[in-house]
């Protein structure tokens, strides 16, 4: 294996691949990157075993085509660190891969490709095309909500939901939940469910744009495969029942309030600062048009907030980890949200207010739930 | 500007085998598990030291060091009868007390007006008043800070009396070496060595980002211990955050053994633990595991019971791990956080009842 290839062509991909890569591995060969080099340019892969990510780069010649894996994350820093526009030559050189640009030259150690695994190909059910962005916006208005090695392990993941030409996805943690569908552009028929592992989630995420170039995902009964621009991503699926989460969204409380989006989050940001670090804990006082909020902390620190909302009934004092409230007010899209109380018992829902011309066919529907704390 | 006391019992589980046997006074003895048992010394007095014999050897070893040497086995209940007789006698000083173990605590002895407010009095007072109660010597440290307080009562051990006052710090600190600040164990210290830096003076010439890039949080602490700085408070009470048993056994047991024979009695025992704790709530249970070339390993996980089963599904992971014939075996839980139960769970179901 020979060929020479430009800094810019190979750091990409590479950085995407070498993504993947776990820092700690109990395989040797799954923290190296797998180079396969022939007439149809330079193909990069990066695995985990759950999760496996194929990129591409144009060469600039090739003299002899091959393959070898390689320390991922080593050959990442090393063209990282090379100048702009440098010119970067591997080749196979007695089983080490030698990497020469300008003056420089590394010897880098490699494992033989045959021992690096893939993913096995599984049947494939079915296959959904849709734009890019949608995708993206899908994944950027729940993901926060994903569990992280969480013992209930269908948790700390994303399910997908589709539906003749609708794509839902669902995210919770078990204090809060977040939902968001679309239909724009999806093309898809029949119905399938899937939980996407937390780290498929995360990486799928960073494959994405605000493009609607397409992006094809092929369903399988244990994985989820994404082609679009170049990258092939292959994941494995959580194998788990999803909590029935249509149950826990609240069905009519009786305390609908509409607040400016940016100046809530930034008041609950601000309050944020003196609640418990550990609990974040923050009381809401809810009135006829004023929403005080305040916090404190074991130092016996206070803050207190007032804003004004748009909001007519009975008054409510109500608990939350105020984290959960920002963390919705960050991918709301719009300018005001619509919140909707029972009792300082019961969930909170959150909604995007949209308003006149702001609803486009890109438009995600989103609900949010979070649970109260006791106070 | 505080004031901090920190009073150290001298080999107190060997002193009161002492005190109640004078006969034992002068012989090298040592306090701990039989060697055949696999036993380790938990204390040894003064003779026994002259041979090499220190806490946490085991027992093996210190007979291999000393032939001559009495092993005791401890008797915690009279430890215990003898530590509350010695807090009581701290508690006539101030209540604000932080004990560290049975022989061991601090006192903030900041703003309190005996003995004229010296902090030499108090500390010889409390020296003279535990040995007349109790026959137990202690060592004592009073400095501006719980570190230096601590440093200095190990400074003239045993029945040491070293006060550092305010003006002194800077110079008993630059030429302190950097293996003498807590949290600076064998391997920081030899970093520490790499980068250059021997003793406290060194440590103080390097700008705090260059100490939080190396050490990262530590890195700060790092700052500022070595100028003498240490803010933390002597905490009156202590939450407990865990409960557990172990056992170490008398001949390796494979992991067959242990699924079978050794792990229902361990939580039984947790069980009658948590019972004497007043059943508190559970966040996760863990299987401690060390296996016989002393790797260990703890294995975890919440939202369990904490009864044999899900005990030995834990054990069957950390084993995993490991897969070697096991020295020690121990089981716990880690207590739930009372305010972290005030989060509302959505899917109630999801939890486990218990």
């Amino acid at each position: 294996m020979k060929f020479s290839i430009s800094r810019e062509a190979l750091l990409r991909p590479l950085s995407l691949v070498a993504g993947v890569v776990e820092r700690r591995q109990t395989l040797p060969v799954l923290s190296n990157v797998l180079l396969i080099a022939g007439g149809d340019g330079l193909a990069l892969t990066g695995t985990d075993l759950e999760v496996e990510l194929i990129g591409h780069a144009e060469l600039d010649s090739l003299e002899a085509a091959g393959s070898t894996t390689v320390p991922a994350r080593k050959l990442m820093d090393i063209c990282r660190s090379l100048p702009e526009g440098a010119m970067i030559s591997l080749a196979l050189e007695e089983g080490r891969a030698v990497l020469r640009s300008g003056r420089s030259r590394f010897t880098l150690s490699t494992l033989p490709a045959a021992e690096f695994p893939n993913i096995e190909q599984s049947k494939h059910d079915a296959e959904l095309t849709l734009p890019r962005g949608v995708l993206k916006r899908l994944i950027d208005a729940t993901g926060f909500a994903m569990a992280q090695q969480d013992v209930r392990y269908y948790l700390n993941g994303m399910l997908f939901e589709l539906v003749s030409g609708v794509v839902r996805v669902v995210a919770t943690d078990g204090h809060r939940l977040a939902v968001s569908e679309s239909s724009a552009g999806v093309e898809f028929d029949g119905s399938q469910k899937l939980i996407l592992p937390r780290k498929g989630v995360l990486e799928l995420g960073r494959l994405l744009d605000d493009s609607d170039a397409p992006i094809t995902l092929v369903l399988g009964p244990n994985h989820l495969r994404a082609r679009t621009g170049g990258y092939v991503f292959t994941s494995k699926l959580i194998d788990g029942k999803f909590p029935d989460y249509e149950r826990v969204v609240p069905k009519g409380g009786d305390k609908k309030i509409i607040a400016e989006r940016s100046e809530l989050r930034q008041m609950l940001s601000r309050t944020a600062i003196l609640s418990n670090e550990k609990y974040r804990g923050v009381r809401l006082y809810l009135e006829e048009g004023n929403l005080r909020v305040q916090a404190n902390n074991p130092e016996q620190e206070e803050a207190e907030e007032n804003v004004t909302v748009d909001y007519q009934g009975a008054s409510l004092e109500i608990g939350f980890n105020v984290g959960y409230l920002v963390d919705v007010l960050n991918v709301i899209g719009t300018d005001r949200v619509l919140i909707t109380l029972s009792d300082a018992n019961s969930s909170a829902l959150l909604e995007a207010v949209f308003e006149g011309d702001q609803e486009t066919p890109a438009t995600l529907g989103s609900k949010y739930v979070v649970m109260p704390m006791r106070l | 500007m505080r004031k901090i006391l920190h009073a150290d019992c001298d080999c107190f589980y060997a002193a009161v085998e002492m005190r109640d046997d004078p006969s034992l006074r002068d012989i090298p003895i040592a306090i701990g598990g039989r060697p055949e048992q696999r036993g380790v010394v938990a204390t040894c007095n003064y003779p026994a030291r002259r041979f090499g014999v220190h806490s946490a050897m085991s027992s093996a070893q210190a007979l291999r060091l000393c032939p001559q040497l009495r092993l005791l086995p401890p008797d915690f209940e009279r430890y215990r009868q003898v530590s509350a007789e010695i807090m009581a006698i701290f508690q006539q000083l101030t209540d604000r007390i932080e004990p560290l173990s049975l022989d061991e605590a601090f006192l903030d002895i900041s703003g309190i007006e005996r003995f004229k407010g010296s902090g030499t009095w108090m500390a010889e007072w409390l020296k003279a008043r535990t040995r007349e109660v109790t026959g137990i010597t202690i060592s004592v440290g009073v400095a501006p800070n719980k570190f230096l307080a601590k440093i200095a009562s190990d400074w003239r051990k045993p029945d040491g009396l070293y006060v550092i006052t305010p003006d002194q710090v800077d110079a008993f600190v630059s030429a302190m070496p950097v293996g003498k600040l807590p949290g600076v164990g064998p391997a920081t210290a030899a970093r520490l060595e790499r980068m250059g830096i021997a003793d406290c003076q060194a440590l103080r010439q390097r700008p705090i980002a260059e100490l939080i890039d190396h050490f990262g949080k530590f890195g700060r602490r790092l700052y500022e211990l070595s100028r003498g700085i240490d803010e933390r408070e002597v905490k009156t009470h202590r939450e407990r955050k865990s409960v557990s048993v172990e056992t170490t056994f008398d001949r390796d047991i494979d992991d067959q053994q242990a699924r079978c024979t050794a792990l229902a009695p361990l939580v039984e025992r947790l069980a009658e633990r948590l019972d004497r704790h007043g059943a508190p709530s559970i966040g996760k249970l863990f299987v401690k595991v060390r296996f016989d070339d002393f790797t260990s390993t703890t294995l975890e996980s919440g939202g369990l019971a904490p009864k044999l089963d899900n005990f030995v599904t834990l054990f069957d992971q950390a084993w995993q791990r490991g897969q070697r014939p096991i020295r020690l075996l121990g089981v716990g839980v880690r207590l739930a956080d009372a305010a972290l139960e005030r989060q509302l769970v959505l899917f109630e179901e999801l939890w486990d009842p218990r």
